[in-house]
């Protein structure tokens, strides 16, 4: 990071800084509830993280607790199933980025283009509706359509005269089940802030684009995206960011007998090693590994938006 | 899937509650009840002279309102106590005790798991009680065998509430069968011819083939597995073999029952996606008419019938639990003492607090009291019929006054509290199968390292279980055949299973 250039530069103008506070000492005081939520809320829990390195007993708290160092780290990284998992966590991380994630801009793309605002609100409307229902009933609802006992999809497969197919239990449908129903979920809100930064667009510039014969597409391709391409690239990194916060509520859902070696990620592995057998340290370890990929990933990312030219996170 | 899960157990746990105080045990109910109560009612004169002893107790409630305070009175009254109950909801009780194990707020006593506290139980936070049992009237009736699976390193922390031992049997469509000429099955034969007919000879008459026999869920413990698997004769959970201690799933029978799941499944006898099928959607089944038989624990039946007959009056449902295995009767244990009565030091400061505490739950255990307990007051939440009591027909009544205090509350039971009274059922369905739960206790298979520590286990045991699990489900759906089951054990064995065996089976031997 770069960290080294701006402390010099901050001891410079150490005197202009507390002069600017000082004029606007309203405004800074209107920060303040929000510096303290983060600090109470994102930074005194870190300390928590400790624990990753103790062999952590609640009645014996985080100052009598027996430090271990790295044993619980060893213990993830010697696990048989580490790759496994490593390897689960990071395909539907992938799939995450490369298949859901375009869906709401393509989807944004296509709702900017609806002329008929009633018609374009009604969708909107019928889009964002899943958001707001839980994954139970999500998954509930997939189970009951894609089962093979009386289930409707399997139904239409046979009287269509096909094989019916186990979605449920068969380890290969696990991934495409999991995006689609991401997609399901999520894809009509996350075109909310893709709709906002297209409504900022100049409309002179799709008038002059007529003029010179441009068609719809071309309109989309030269003028709409490209305007829309910082927020597109904020949002992806926002969306690495969270990397391995893959919905463990969702996957946990989802995991059966069957597809378990498709399915389990960090966050379920976490659940039935960790917490279920009251060993809150191993866990704490497991979460902190996980953050640290997630910071890497994303510190990559940023890195390469910058190259890219466009402005990153920080 | 979630919710649903949650309900199914609700329902489980609130039925163990209703039925902790009706296992078998005693004889002569009415001697009992006539001799021993004035011996009782001098105790409590005696201490009513003392001011009242203040006891805080945090326990799980099972149903959805705060009970009434009308019983609490009355038990304060007779054991001339103060209470001070914390009800917490079961869907949060763990937690909460985590919460306040953590702070040092843990009430004088609470329920909780010995695997939990274990590290904690020796770390000299908990009272040891072991020692102070002979020394009351009541409390020295307790199960020595119960509390010896419930020792750490050989001491006894904690009372516990009798369950039944083991409730798991066969429950069938009594008019399928009848309809076909069959009887009860009580062998393996028997067992499959029922359930094959049950699937292809048409048992609901309407000529087409849409009955399956065997319903089954993910549960491979109170589904059906583990049951059919202790009829073959597996162990529970682990047994002993060449004088070391293995896991059930290292034993020939355990291989044999996978292998007679895994023909039910290729044959279409059971519901082909029962790796996924949640407990209602296997209830379903059963009840629309579309399977015909059922494992598990057998008092639900009672439930199903009920059900099944709304849809069809002239359904029947029955059930039985002998049916004979290569080595005869068998049916697993289920584990006692995996939880019970801790009495945390931090609360009760002295030994004289603590053997106040423990008078109170000798007194608990009083035929009179654990008759106020476990029946609530004559006449008003029961009947006495020949000596067995007949509970009031209003459940909300006894759900709001009485019911959280038996399931939550109350230890001992039958077998230990001479003097309890038995339940008088009105239905012959529901009579027969607490019955035949009584009759499995007649040859149970115990579960050798209920009382013993493996630390791996504790470590790594709940995720190699899961593996194995996995591997059983995969063998059944005919994924994997049995080397591939076998390369699974291998690995169990490799990932920490092999140091699980020689720590169980040194605490086995060191225990001897």
């Amino acid at each position: 990071m770069s960290q080294p250039s701006t402390s010099t530069a901050t001891l410079k103008s150490n005197s202009d800084l507390m002069k600017r506070i000082l004029k606007n000492t309203a405004l800074y005081f209107m920060i303040l509830p929000g510096l303290l939520y983060f600090f109470i809320f994102k930074y005194l829990p870190m300390f928590g993280l400790v624990i990753a390195f103790q062999d952590y007993k609640p009645y014996k708290g985080f100052f009598n607790s027996e430090w271990v160092g790295f044993a619980h780290f060893e213990r993830l990284f010697s696990e048989s199933d580490f790759l496994m998992i490593l390897s689960n966590t990071l395909i539907l991380f992938l799939m995450n980025i490369v298949i859901y994630f375009p869906v709401p801009i393509i989807l944004a793309l296509m709702l900017n283009e609806v002329r008929l605002q009633l018609f374009k609100r009604f969708i909107q409307t019928v889009v964002y509706i899943p958001h707001f229902m839980s994954w139970v009933i999500i998954v509930s609802i997939s189970f009951v359509m894609l089962s093979t006992d009386r289930g409707i999809i399997n139904e239409l497969f046979v009287a269509m005269g096909w094989e019916k197919v186990n979605f449920l239990m068969n380890s290969d449908w696990f991934r495409p089940m999991y995006i689609v129903q991401i997609i399901w979920r999520e894809a009509g809100w996350g075109t909310i802030i893709y709709l906002a930064a297209i409504t900022a667009v100049d409309p002179q510039l799709y008038e002059a684009a007529r003029m010179d014969g441009a068609g719809r597409f071309r309109q989309i391709w030269h003028i709409t995206l490209p305007a829309i391409r910082s927020v597109i690239v904020i949002l992806l990194l926002l969306k690495i960011g969270d990397v391995l916060e893959l919905g463990f509520e969702h996957i946990f859902l989802l995991l059966n007998a069957m597809n378990r070696e498709v399915g389990e990620i960090f966050d379920t592995y976490v659940y039935t090693a960790g917490l279920k057998q009251g060993q809150f340290s191993y866990s704490a370890a497991i979460g902190f590994f996980k953050s640290l990929v997630g910071l890497v990933l994303i510190m990559i990312a940023n890195w390469l938006a910058k190259r890219f030219g466009e402005e990153g996170i920080y | 899937m979630k919710k649903k899960k949650f309900s199914t157990f609700l329902t489980i746990v609130t039925a163990m509650a209703l039925l902790a105080g009706c296992s078998n045990g005693s004889d002569n109910p009415q001697q009992g009840a006539s001799s021993n109560p004035t011996q009782n009612n001098k105790q409590t004169e005696e201490v009513t002279q003392e001011a009242p002893t203040k006891i805080s107790i945090m326990t799980r409630l099972h149903t959805a309102e705060v009970p009434s305070d009308k019983l609490e009175k009355l038990i304060e009254e007779k054991t001339n106590t103060e209470l001070d109950i914390q009800w917490v909801p079961d869907s949060t009780y763990n937690d909460k005790v985590n919460a306040a194990f953590a702070t040092g707020a843990l009430p004088m006593v609470f329920n909780g798991e010995l695997n939990t506290f274990r590290s904690a139980i020796r770390d000299d936070q908990f009272w040891e009680i072991g020692k102070y049992l002979k020394d009351f009237a009541h409390l020295s009736n307790l199960n020595e065998n119960v509390l010896r699976n419930m020792q750490v390193d050989g001491k006894v922390y904690t009372l516990y509430a009798e369950r039944p031992l083991a409730r798991s049997g066969f429950i069938f469509r009594k008019d399928w069968a009848e309809k076909l000429g069959l009887d009860a099955p009580t062998n393996f034969e028997e067992l499959y011819d029922m359930l094959y007919q049950f699937t292809y000879n048409d048992p609901d008459g309407n000529n087409k083939n849409d009955t399956i026999g065997l319903t089954d869920r993910s549960d491979m413990i109170y589904g059906a597995f583990k049951t059919v698997s202790s009829w073959h004769g597996t162990p529970n959970y682990w047994g002993e073999k060449d004088g070391q201690l293995l896991p059930e799933f290292m034993f020939p029978q355990y291989i044999e029952t996978m292998k007679f799941f895994k023909k039910l499944h290729q044959e279409g006898i059971i519901n082909q996606d029962f790796p996924v099928t949640s407990k209602e959607d296997q209830r379903n089944l059963m009840i629309t008419g579309k399977a015909g038989a059922y494992i598990g624990t057998m008092p639900d039946a009672v439930g199903l019938q009920t059900e099944l007959q709304k849809v069809n009056a002239e359904a029947t449902l029955d059930v039985f639990n002998r049916i004979e295995g290569p080595e005869g009767f068998k049916i697993w244990m289920a584990t006692q003492g995996g939880a019970g009565f801790l009495f945390p030091k931090s609360a009760i400061k002295t030994e004289e607090e603590l053997l106040k505490i423990l008078t109170f739950y000798d007194q608990l255990m009083s035929p009179e009291v654990a008759n106020l307990i476990t029946w609530g007051v004559e006449g008003e939440h029961y009947t006495l019929v020949d000596g067995r009591t007949k509970a009031n027909e209003d459940q909300k009544m006894l759900d709001r006054e009485l019911k959280p205090y038996s399931g939550a509350i109350a230890i001992g039971g039958l077998s230990t509290i001479p003097g309890l009274y038995q339940a008088k059922w009105e239905d012959p369905l529901k009579q027969k199968a607490e019955e035949l739960v009584m009759d499995n206790v007649d040859f149970l298979i115990d579960n050798p390292v209920a009382p013993l520590e493996s630390l791996t286990f504790n470590e790594v045991g709940a995720r190699l279980q899961q593996m194995i699990n996995d591997a059983t489900f995969h063998f059944i759906l005919g994924e994997i055949d049995e080397a591939g089951f076998q390369a699974v054990v291998d690995k169990w064995l490799a990932d920490g299973g092999q140091k699980i065996i020689d720590e169980y089976t040194e605490a086995y031997n060191a225990s001897n």
